[in-house]
């Protein structure tokens, strides 16, 4: 087993004649906290729907887990996998989403029990056991019953969390996960990633927070006009910036 | 509000127009109650012999010939027409909304002749009156006299039967109202569906649902609170539309109606009979409508709406307030 998580080699995605990456290199070293950042339109977010397959690159190589997404090497030829491999290799690779998306019509409780139950095929009673394990873990065993808008953003942004848990994933995607979240709702949902991070999950996170990129991530990757710009230590890449784009970017956000 | 430290009453603004409006109404409405319960002349006289001395007056019948409605209001003609309306509302109802799903889904496949075929199916039957259809269908024999299953484009053939035999006119009425109403229900399905926000389906997505167990377990439960409404709309106009079954036979609740006055002559009191039974099933489904839309609406209100019985309350509570606050408010003005 190769130490790196996820391997992505020249990938390339076009929406409609737009090009949003234009050939792309990342290696996610298993157990490590990756984060990407950059100005908005710059490909982060495509980038980390490729790797679970929510969009479809066009060009390069992007491996997760030693496998290729979307596709099947057999006998010199790329066989597209069908819906159900795909969804199988979904479900182990969790994902949390800027807006949250906790399904509106079921509560705190089923939102981390259903993936569990249909996905699994785990039992109801253990699926339940495991969703109050884990909403104990991000702090809101006392939520269960409530629907997700009768919580807060902050609290809703965790069980989402916690909804991505529930499947065991081996690789945890964040994609701008404090952005649409009210500044003081911002700390509790990043305690809960460090927390994550703490305990060897492997984690890609695209985000703003310079502060959590510094402290937690092992690399960081700077991308701008679909292209990796600069990467490397966040110590080094975010304190004395080479390129004169980061720079500007820097001078930005901070 | 204080002022000084002293309690102030408010005074709340008077709405004169508003009453004025409620006065005008609220005779109109009582001149109709009125009209409602008069008594008109009816030709006729009724005599009586008392001691020695004949004196007659004339009779006068109910407007609205209440006693004759009263009369036919349960006999088991209009019972077995009431029985059929709703067996064919249920049925075309039924037929409706699982054919309309299913186009509504195959309209939103990315496959190009499922969508193509579900557009085509929409415009053909919202473009046709609905009277045209049942006609169509309750002739289909001549265009289709016999009805075979077997491999297509073979001689092969398993079962084998005259239409004539299949389609009754029951059959055809609830065929032509069914597919109709497909039509109407597709649409409906498909303002549903599309409303479910992009991210809940990313969502299941990426928990690794696959796209049916996507659309079962998150989207149409959602789908829900926006199909409900408009479809207890459809529910209590196809119960009204069912009317139309009687020109090609089916004794409906009209049908039945019509039976008798054919007979009877008395036109009106059979109609008011059978628009009392329309209005009392009408407010039946609409409230089962609203309690419907009350449990889909789980999670995406706050909190239910309330029920009709606790709205009544909260108006009362509200009302007594109201005066006994108007009370101490014009002691402080005198």
């Amino acid at each position: 087993m190769s130490d790196a998580m996820v391997e992505a080699r020249g990938v390339h995605k076009s929406y409609g004649g737009v090009e949003v990456l234009k050939g792309v290199d990342l290696t996610v070293v298993r157990g490590e906290v990756t984060c990407l950042i950059g100005p908005s339109g710059s490909g982060k977010s495509t980038l980390l729907r490729c790797i679970n397959h929510l969009e479809k690159h066009d060009r390069g190589e992007l491996r997760v887990d030693g496998e290729l997404v979307g596709y099947e090497l057999r006998a010199g030829k790329l066989y597209e996998r069908n819906d159900k491999q795909i969804c199988a290799e979904r479900s182990r690779i969790g994902m949390v989403f800027q807006r949250f998306n906790l399904f509106q019509h079921l509560t705190v409780l089923e939102n981390i029990t259903i993936g569990q139950t249909k996905v699994k095929g785990v039992s109801q009673e253990a699926a339940r056991a495991k969703a109050r394990e884990l909403l104990d873990r991000v702090g809101l065993h006392d939520k269960e019953k409530h629907y997700p808008s009768q919580i807060s953003g902050g609290q809703q942004q965790r069980v989402a969390i916690a909804r991505a848990l529930a499947m065991e994933p081996k690789l945890m995607l964040f994609d701008e996960p404090t952005s649409a979240l009210d500044p003081e709702l911002v700390g509790e949902v990043l305690d809960v990633m460090r927390d994550l991070a703490r305990s060897g999950m492997t984690m890609i996170v695209v985000t703003h927070e310079m502060n959590f990129a510094k402290e937690v991530a092992n690399t960081v990757y700077f991308l701008d006009g679909g292209v990796i710009e600069e990467s490397g230590n966040p110590r080094e890449v975010l304190t004395s910036p080479k390129t004169e784009r980061l720079q500007s970017f820097l001078s930005k956000v901070l | 509000m204080t002022t000084n430290g002293d309690a102030v009453k408010v005074v709340p603004v008077r709405h004169v127009g508003q009453w004025i409006g409620a006065g005008v109404v609220t005779l109109l409405v009582a001149m109709l109650i009125h009209t409602l319960f008069s008594k008109l002349p009816s030709g006729q006289y009724s005599c009586s012999l008392v001691s020695g001395v004949r004196t007659c007056h004339q009779i006068s019948v109910w407007r609205f010939s209440w006693t004759i409605v009263g009369q036919y209001f349960t006999t088991s003609e209009i019972l077995h027409g009431l029985v059929t309306t709703l067996e064919l509302t249920v049925l075309a109802m039924i037929v409706g909304i699982m054919l309309g799903m299913t186009i509504a889904v195959m309209r939103l496949s990315p496959n190009r002749i499922l969508s193509s075929t579900a557009w085509t199916y929409t415009w053909f039957f919202r473009g046709t009156p609905v009277l045209v259809q049942l006609l169509v269908w309750y002739n289909i024999a001549i265009l289709y006299p016999v009805i075979s299953i077997g491999v297509p484009f073979t001689h092969l053939t398993l079962v084998h039967f005259t239409t004539n035999t299949v389609f009754s006119a029951f059959v055809a009425a609830l065929i032509a109202l069914g597919l109709n109403e497909a039509a109407y229900m597709s649409e409906i399905a498909r303002a549903g569906l599309i409303a479910v926000d992009e991210g809940q389906i990313e969502a299941a997505s990426s928990l690794g649902m696959t796209r049916r167990q996507t659309l079962r377990y998150v989207v149409m439960p959602q789908a829900m609170r926006v199909i409900i409404p408009p479809t207890g709309n459809e529910v209590i106009s196809m119960l009204k539309t069912t009317s139309l079954v009687s020109v090609v036979g089916v004794v409906d609740l009209l049908g039945a109606a019509s039976n008798i006055y054919s007979a009877n002559f008395e036109e009106m009191p059979l109609l008011i009979v059978a628009s009392i039974w329309y209005l009392i099933v009408t407010t039946i489904l609409s409230t089962g409508q609203f309690y419907l839309e009350r449990h889909f609406a789980k999670g995406a209100l706050r909190s239910p709406p309330p029920t009709p019985l606790q709205r009544l309350r909260r108006d009362l509570v509200g009302i007594l307030s109201k005066f006994r606050s108007r009370r101490g408010t014009l002691e402080v003005v005198r």
